[in-house]
């Protein structure tokens, strides 16, 4: 077969691929689909294994900045009353790869993979281990390796099986051929830790927020804030508040509890500054301004009431006041426990405390330059001030606190038995008991944090939200499952905010954030996507060349002094660390120079000693702007985006800060000469992946694009090739999947040709018999016949005997089929000898699903199946312990689903649509070439929609199907002198059909020729997940609630829909009264109630005791007191009593009396909704009589 | 006795065991080897001992009306 030389750039590609799906190769087909998890690996990575020579692995950062446990027995005298001493720590904690159980003696291969946890349902884990370290007084250490339980492994990490796999060998481990990992199977879900979006780390940012000035007496709105991040990235938020006296207090959290420490005891505490030193530092060269020198009077000022002149006093006053909450040793110093606290609390990300100070110095000038309206505040809702906590981060974060929190579990055990003198620090059997009495199982807590996405921490890890930090990735299709994976979320906490100025697209994300890949709703501009070429940085970077050169290049290290008298001396910061200052010009120089430095080192191929992804922010003065600066970061978690350097024509990385500065092309037309430094690399790259895969996108009305993102992660289409080896509880399967004609280009890169969501359709767009009528579709039922649109469901069932059995118990049910059912055939026919369904068998409601045995009954149980008819497509039998027998399986049931009348379809341009009726294709309009549409919709479907791209793709469509050519429907492409309306309409011309895709058509039906041409061209049409099957809904009769007898909602329980009040007044307004009756009465809870006319009451009519005593009573009534009666004279007068003694007892026409008017002659019957009643009654409990007035 | 099963025919006195011809063939879901498994042995695959076996598609002829 030969292979026709392709002129489009983009092609099939049909032969290749197939070619590739039968001989899978060692390398991945489509990189660009590994690069979307990239974020989520790579910061998985990044705990276990050190990222570059000077990088260690963050476990191993974290574990080293987890305080030693310090502790005393009590047990000394005198000089050493302390006693003993011991200091325990834990470090090396290592995550081995999954892998089975020691205990597990068969198997082959002793590794785990994430698809036999997937479809066993349960967890991928991997050992992981720590050393904990003990000394007794100067002993020497003692080391023992403890296990810390089994923890979640993310898939395709370097701590996965999986890891360096290719399509072949993945293949072989029933993955994807495109396996991109980045998520967490747990209980057999894929779950993914959610990007979310945190404040720039090490950057002070000016706020003003009504909501400081009402902390307390004395606040302002004014505050600095600073995310101060650690090496092993866990975060440190402060936030400096500025008081109507003058003063300044710095606010920080330590396990979720407020503390408020003056600025100015700090600044002194750091490096022991004089009054002088502050001064200078905070006043820096622009000793002119009358504003901050007066402010920086009054904090030395009010610093004198707390006596406090040196630095030792400083950290002593720190020290005693906190040494209760930090756990120190009870042998530090005050002095000591104060630079604890500055360690651990103040600045974390500076190791210097002159570094620390200098900062602090910054953060007090930034607030004053806030205060006086010199810079504008900061607006933290902008990308420019935002990254991202990433998933492994945050994930370490939690490792780590979990480590913290064992540690000091162990001292609070020490603690008990030193009150309790039970401890004995020279016993080893004492500290290995002492040692394993608390829980050190680290994995069963990531797992829990995985399973629920709750965060459960003392600390609260400078995070703003408990829960809600994982997400299941659900496999719906294609596009749905990668969408989960460069979603980003603003914070659960803004969920509730009434304003919307978080939501808001802000030009700063341009690059960054999708515009158009954001949900309608509640969650819009909160959840965005990524996109698609942005990256996170992933490394820690080493900067100590880039502090050389910030010196050979003319920063004067240190801080400005006012001796200089120079206000325009512009700061100059690496990853929140005062480097030095410069004028503005020498500033702009350095700018340029760091970025031809750094772009030198990928033209050189060689690691550049300046970082290639590191962000260069120059903000020069401007008049109440930013505060000037050269802010430089190389800082992890940061957003990052190729775009080409114009003078190098190297595509350089910018980041979201730096990026608001610099002057970015986007087309060849808008370069300015001598202005634009840089140009977009494609103007596409502003959209997510997703949004990408629209077509002709531009030319669309932006909310229908908005609205194909939602409903192309709503399809039915192909979302896996690897159903063999899944068991989710529900998995969509289109059977005769296309991949469009018209497609962008990115389709490629992303390899969706191998997941189709859909099927070129021949659309008219015609009023056609009326059944096209609001965005209803007409289905040509040939179309139909010929698989258009089919679609299965897989669902799996796992059935568990040993649920509810409790460990240790013996086995008492067993799968199989005892000798008192063997031979029924109505079981036989659907259950194996072994109990299990026979694969294939068709089951339905009520059919028989498995068998179980029942030792203590001594029966056979057979269950049934539950749900729409389907077919059983596998039975898996799962183990479970070595030796023991079967007790789990998974039953995955295949349920065909042909479109039917009700079935919701889409374009790809907003346009949805419900089938409505599927046409004989002998009724259907048909063209002079005898085509007839696979699809009719609606003409009004366009009007007021603007849709013009799903025009551009019919007609674009219908071309490349004549020509038998792939059309690229990449946005940008066509201007106004280059109308995609010409080119296609050429394309058209040239295969013989009308230049505009209009054609004359004949009525199916009559045969005449229409008035009109008609508008036909193919169209990819997707069929979404919404179907009539899973909500038509329907009662005539059914389930009630038993205390208003009305009937229940909820379809599951067969219940009614609500008919309510907006819909009552239409039906009034209607005069419909008999249709309300009906609906509201009749059918809902209709019932008889008796009602006494003269005191108007429902409650009180009551049923005369048992007739043949009523009787009884009559005739002693009338023949006088009789030996014959049945009743002692007690008796009588005891049902007298309890019939209200009544005269008239029983004479009424309805054997009834009321207990008020002790009558029974006005008692009448009406019918009433039962739930009147029950208001009634509630009313009278509260003492209030309904009365009615009956006629 | 719940709404999703019934105990059917009459009770009997002693546990009852599956028979011993009740033997059955499962395929490992890794390597594909037929495993004959008797009631009440561990689930494991003799070849490989992977940990999910998968029953095999009848081979009594299925048909469902076609309408």
């Amino acid at each position: 077969m030969e292979v026709a030389a392709v002129a489009q750039p983009s092609g099939f590609r049909t032969l290749e691929r197939q070619a590739k799906a039968v001989n899978p190769g060692q390398k991945h087909e489509y990189p660009h689909v590994q690069g979307l998890t990239e974020p989520h690996i790579q910061s998985f990575n990044s705990i276990w294994e050190r990222a570059g020579p000077r990088t260690p692995a963050l476990i191993d950062v974290a574990m080293s900045l987890v305080d030693k446990q310090t502790m005393f027995d009590h047990k000394g005298d005198g000089d050493k009353h302390l006693g003993n001493k011991i200091v325990f720590w834990m470090d090396t904690l290592r995550l081995e790869h999954p892998s089975l159980s020691a205990r597990e003696t068969k198997s082959t291969n002793r590794l785990m993979y994430p698809s036999e946890c997937r479809q066993r349902g349960i967890s991928y884990r991997g050992r992981l281990t720590g050393m904990l370290h003990y000394q007794v007084n100067d002993n020497p250490v003692v080391s023992e390796e403890r296990v810390l339980g089994q923890l979640p492994v993310m898939v395709r990490s370097n701590r996965c099986t999986l890891q360096n796999m290719g399509p072949a060998e993945l293949i072989r481990h029933h993955e994807e051929a495109e396996e991109m990992g980045g998520y967490f199977v747990i209980n057999g879900n894929e779950r993914v830790i959610r990007l979310l979006v945190a404040t720039r780390r090490n950057h002070v940012l000016g706020l003003q927020r009504p909501s400081y000035g009402n902390r307390g007496p004395g606040f302002t709105p004014y505050a600095a804030q600073i995310r101060c991040v650690r090496r092993d990235q866990t975060s440190q938020t402060m936030t400096m508040h500025y008081l109507t006296t003058g003063r300044l207090v710095l606010r920080f959290a330590l396990r979720k509890q407020e503390y408020l420490v003056p600025v100015s005891l700090l600044m002194r505490a750091l490096v022991g500054a004089s009054d002088r030193e502050i001064f200078e530092a905070i006043v820096g060269g622009d000793a002119e301004n009358i504003f901050v020198r007066d402010r920086v009077e009054l904090l030395l000022r009010a610093a004198k009431e707390y006596a406090v002149f040196t630095q030792d006093q400083a950290l002593a006053y720190l020290g005693d006041k906190f040494r209760v909450v930090m756990y120190a040793p009870e042998d530090a110093t005050n002095i000591e426990i104060g630079r604890i606290l500055l360690r651990r609390m103040v600045m974390v990300h500076l190791d210097t405390d002159r570094d620390k100070f200098n900062m602090m110095a910054h953060m007090v000038r930034k607030l004053y330059a806030v205060v006086s309206g010199e810079c504008q505040e900061d607006n933290p809702d902008t990308q420019q001030l935002q990254e991202v906590y990433m998933p492994g981060h945050l994930y370490l974060a939690i490792i780590k606190e979990k480590v913290e929190d064992y540690l000091l579990g162990v001292r609070a055990e020490i603690n008990k038995d030193v009150r309790a003198e039970k401890v004995d620090l020279y016993n080893t059997r004492y500290l290995a008991r002492v040692f394993s009495r608390v829980v050190s199982d680290i994995g069963i807590r990531l797992q829990y944090f995985m399973a629920t996405g709750n965060l459960v921490s003392k600390s609260g890890l400078d995070m703003q939200q408990v829960s809600g930090y994982t997400v299941v990735a659900e496999k719906l299709n294609y596009l749905r499952f990668i969408s989960h994976f460069r979603c980003i979320h603003r914070g659960a906490f803004f969920t509730e905010l009434k304003t919307t100025g978080v939501r808001k697209l802000l030009p700063e994300g341009w690059g960054f954030m999708c515009p158009v890949h954001t949900p309608d709703g509640s969650p819009c501009g909160l959840l965005n996507h990524l996109a698609h070429k942005c990256r996170l940085t992933t490394i820690v970077e080493e900067t100590a060349a880039v502090d050389a050169a910030l010196v050979r290049l003319g920063v004067h290290p240190g801080l400005p002094t006012p001796a200089q008298r120079d206000p325009h001396l512009l700061t100059v910061q690496l990853d929140g660390r005062i480097v030095g200052y410069c004028s503005q010009s020498v500033a702009a120089r350095i700018a340029d120079a760091l970025r031809m430095l750094k772009l030198d080192g990928t033209r050189s191929k060689k690691q550049s000693a300046i970082p290639f992804s590191m962000e260069i922010g120059f903000v020069p003065r401007s008049h109440g702007g930013q505060l000037p600066g050269l802010y430089l970061f190389t800082t992890p978690a940061r957003f990052i985006r190729p775009v080409t350097h114009l003078a190098t024509r190297l595509v350089d990385h910018v980041g979201s800060f730096e990026q608001v500065y610099m002057d970015i092309a986007c087309l060849d037309a808008d370069v300015r000469p001598g202005v634009t430094t840089h140009q977009e690399v494609l103007p596409t790259h502003i959209l997510s992946a997703v949004a990408n895969f629209t077509p002709f996108c531009d030319f669309n009305q932006s909310p229908r694009n908005m609205y194909q993102c939602q409903m192309g992660k709503q399809t039915m289409g192909t979302p896996m090739h690897t159903y063999a080896y899944r068991t989710d509880n529900k998995l969509y399967r289109l059977q005769t999947g296309q991949t469009p004609i018209c497609r962008p280009r990115i389709y490629d890169d992303y390899g969706v040709d191998g997941y189709p969501n859909g099927a070129n359709a021949v659309v008219a767009v015609i009023s056609y018999t009326g059944y096209d009528m609001e965005d209803a579709m007409i289905l040509n039922k040939s179309a139909h016949e010929r698989g258009f649109g089919y679609g299965t469901i897989y669902k799996t069932e796992y059935i568990d005997l040993g649920k509810h059995r409790k460990p240790g118990d013996p086995v008492t049910l067993h799968f199989g089929l005892g000798p008192d059912s063997i031979g029924d055939e109505s079981i036989m026919d659907n259950i194996d000898i072994d109990g299990l369904p026979l694969p294939g068998a068709r089951v339905e409601e009520g059919s028989p699903l498995y068998a179980a045995i029942d030792d203590v009954r001594g029966r056979t149980k057979v269950h049934k199946y539950k749900g729409e008819p389907g077919y059983v497509d596998g039975v898996r039998l799962l183990a479970g312990g070595i030796d023991d027998e079967l007790q789990a399986i998974a039953v995955t049931f295949r349920i065909p689903r042909s479109p039917i009348i009700g079935d919701k379809f889409s374009s790809r341009h907003g346009q949805k649509g419900v089938c409505s009726q599927k046409f004989p294709a002998t009724d259907m309009p048909f063209t002079e070439t005898g085509m007839q549409p696979d699809v009719i919709i609606n003409p009004h479907a366009f009007p007021s929609r603007m849709t013009i791209g799903m025009f551009v793709e019919s007609i674009a469509a219908k071309a490349g199907a004549l020509h038998g050519v792939c059309q690229d429907a990449t946005p940008f492409q066509f201007d106004e002198t280059n109308t995609a309306a010409d080119y296609f309409g050429e394309q058209l011309r040239a295969a013989g059909y009308n230049y505009h895709g209009n054609e004359p058509m004949y009525s199916g039906v009559t045969g005449q020729e229409m008035r009109a041409d008609i508008y036909i061209g193919v169209v990819y049409y997707q069929r979404l997940r919404h179907m009539v099957s899973d909500k038509y809904q329907v009662r005539t009769t059914g389930a009630v609630n038993p205390l208003t007898l009305q009937p229940v909602k909820g379809r599951k329980r067969g219940g009614g829909i609500r008919l309510g009040e907006m819909e009552r007044d239409a039906l009034i307004a209607h005069g419909a009264a008999y249709f309300l009756q009906d609906r509201l009465m009749n059918c809902s809870d209709y019932s008889l109630a008796y009602v006494c006319r003269t005191c108007g009451s429902i409650l009180a009519p009551i049923a005369v005791p048992a007739t043949s005593h009523v009787v009884d009573l009559d005739r002693s009534a009338s023949s006088g007191l009789s030996t014959m009666s049945a009743l002692s004279p007690a008796e009588t007068s005891a049902v007298m009593a309890a019939a209200g003694s009544s005269v008239h007892v029983g004479r009424g026409p309805l054997d009834l009396s009321c207990r008020l008017c002790r009558s029974a002659d006005d008692i009448t019957m009406v019918a009433l909704p039962f739930v009147f009643r029950y208001l009634a009654t509630e009313l009278m409990s509260m003492n209030m009589k309904v009365k009615l007035d009956v006629k | 006795m719940d709404a999703n099963g019934s105990y059917h025919a009459a009770p009997y006195s002693t546990n009852p065991q599956p028979s011993a011809q009740s033997t059955m063939l499962y395929a490992c879901l890794d390597c594909g080897h037929h495993n004959s498994i008797k009631p009440r042995e561990p689930i494991r695959c003799f070849e490989c001992g992977y940990r999910i076996l998968l029953k095999v598609r009848t081979k009594r002829m299925t048909q469902f009306e076609a309408r």
